[in-house]
């Protein structure tokens, strides 16, 4: 039989049957470099299961708990920061947009200002004169009509105005659609 | 009342760093060992151990219960160590039996040839495991003082069994040669643990 195989008969795992045990033993006895090699390995084997097990010095739980308040401490602040830093990226990116918009307002200012003042006078002239229309027929009414069917009047004219507004508002966004 | 395992470990995923303070008791010892064989030095391996333990609590949601604790804890300081290796390249395991001092003796109150014999043997195994690769030298660990089969070393290191098993044989060889190496070299201390290994050895 080969070298090589003594050789890993004495470096394997494994059990050898008693044919085997009888072939090394015999190699053993011829071979000093097998010889040599199996007492290293024997010798090894002796000294790692005599060598004193390493404990560390007492109170080892105890300084663990310490050290995971530690860890814990350290997360929890990683994750403060964490959540500060994304509000704030998340404000700064708000306020730039909203900063960008409000800019664009502002440069229309004026003429939004002027637009709108145009509007409320718009709408105080329309109410003056309907006021001025409507407080004769009112006073008229009052005295012809009985109360009944002045109510039944001016259901009548809100239901018509409620229509007309409908119908003002379809038809111009149909326009809109068209253009 | 004295808690079972699978109540403590309960108890430390919902939160209780107390109940797994008691596992920590529990197991520090073979985590410990694990480390200082990995690494060498009671310092490496106490930080390495605390470290082991800081990583299994927060990673408690993903431990398997059909899974063995020791085994998993085992292999988490084994991993860590390994990565600790890589990244520091720790090469302070010297033949010098007085750096292998331990952080807590093995034994209250032995006798100074006991101390003395046990620095010796300890210096020993970290100068013959030196020369190991890091998986080796898990390898290693993990068969001959934990007495993992290759297919627990493979679940632990990653590897397939087969590979284990080539690695260790190719581990026992590089010891085998460093022992013989070391016994022909003239460090008087380390020689003269050597010799008594080797009487013990034709004795028994």
């Amino acid at each position: 039989m080969k070298h090589q195989q003594f050789e890993n008969w004495i470096l394997m795992d494994e059990e050898l049957n008693k044919e085997q045990q009888r072939d090394l033993h015999g190699h053993l006895k011829e071979c000093s470099q097998c010889q040599a090699l199996f007492q290293a390995n024997q010798q090894i084997t002796h000294l790692f299961k005599t060598a004193p097990e390493p404990a560390p010095v007492a109170g080892f739980s105890t300084r663990w708990l310490g050290q995971i308040d530690r860890v814990e401490k350290r997360k929890n602040r990683i994750i403060l920061f964490s959540s500060l830093g994304a509000i704030s990226l998340a404000t700064l990116i708000l306020l730039s947009t909203v900063g960008l918009e409000l800019r664009s307002v502002v440069g229309n200012f004026p003429q939004m200002l002027y637009e709108l003042v145009t509007l409320i006078a718009n709408w105080i002239v329309f109410l003056n004169q309907m006021s001025d229309i409507i407080t004769p027929l009112f006073r008229v009414g009052a005295k012809l009509l009985s109360p009944i069917w002045l109510f039944i009047i001016l259901f009548g004219l809100s239901g018509i105005t409620a229509a007309w507004t409908v119908k003002f508002y379809r038809s111009r966004g149909m326009q809109k659609e068209l253009n | 009342m004295c808690k079972t395992e699978s109540q403590l470990i309960a108890e430390a995923k919902a939160g209780n760093k107390e109940a797994f303070s008691e596992l920590v008791e529990k197991y520090q010892k073979p985590v410990f060992s694990v480390c200082y064989r990995m690494l060498g030095t009671p310092t490496a391996a106490e930080d390495a151990a605390q470290e082991a333990f800081i990583r299994a609590y927060q990673a408690l949601d993903r431990y398997d219960p059909e899974r063995s604790f020791a085994t998993w804890i085992l292999s988490i300081a084994s991993n860590y160590s390994i990565d600790q290796l890589r990244k520091k390249k720790v090469t302070i395991l010297s033949m010098d039996s007085d750096k292998h001092a331990w952080l807590a003796p093995p034994d209250p109150g032995p006798s100074p040839e006991k101390v003395a014999l046990d620095k010796e043997k300890s210096a020993l195994v970290q100068a013959i495991l030196a020369d190991l690769t890091e998986t080796d030298r898990a390898a290693v660990i993990l068969q001959y003082w934990h007495d993992y089969s290759y297919e627990e070393i493979a679940e632990n290191l990653d590897l397939s069994s087969s590979a284990v098993k080539s690695r260790l044989f190719r581990a026992r060889k590089l010891m085998a040669e460093k022992w013989q190496e070391m016994q022909l070299i003239s460090a008087p201390n380390v020689n003269s643990a050597a010799k008594r290994i080797a009487h013990e050895t034709s004795t028994i």
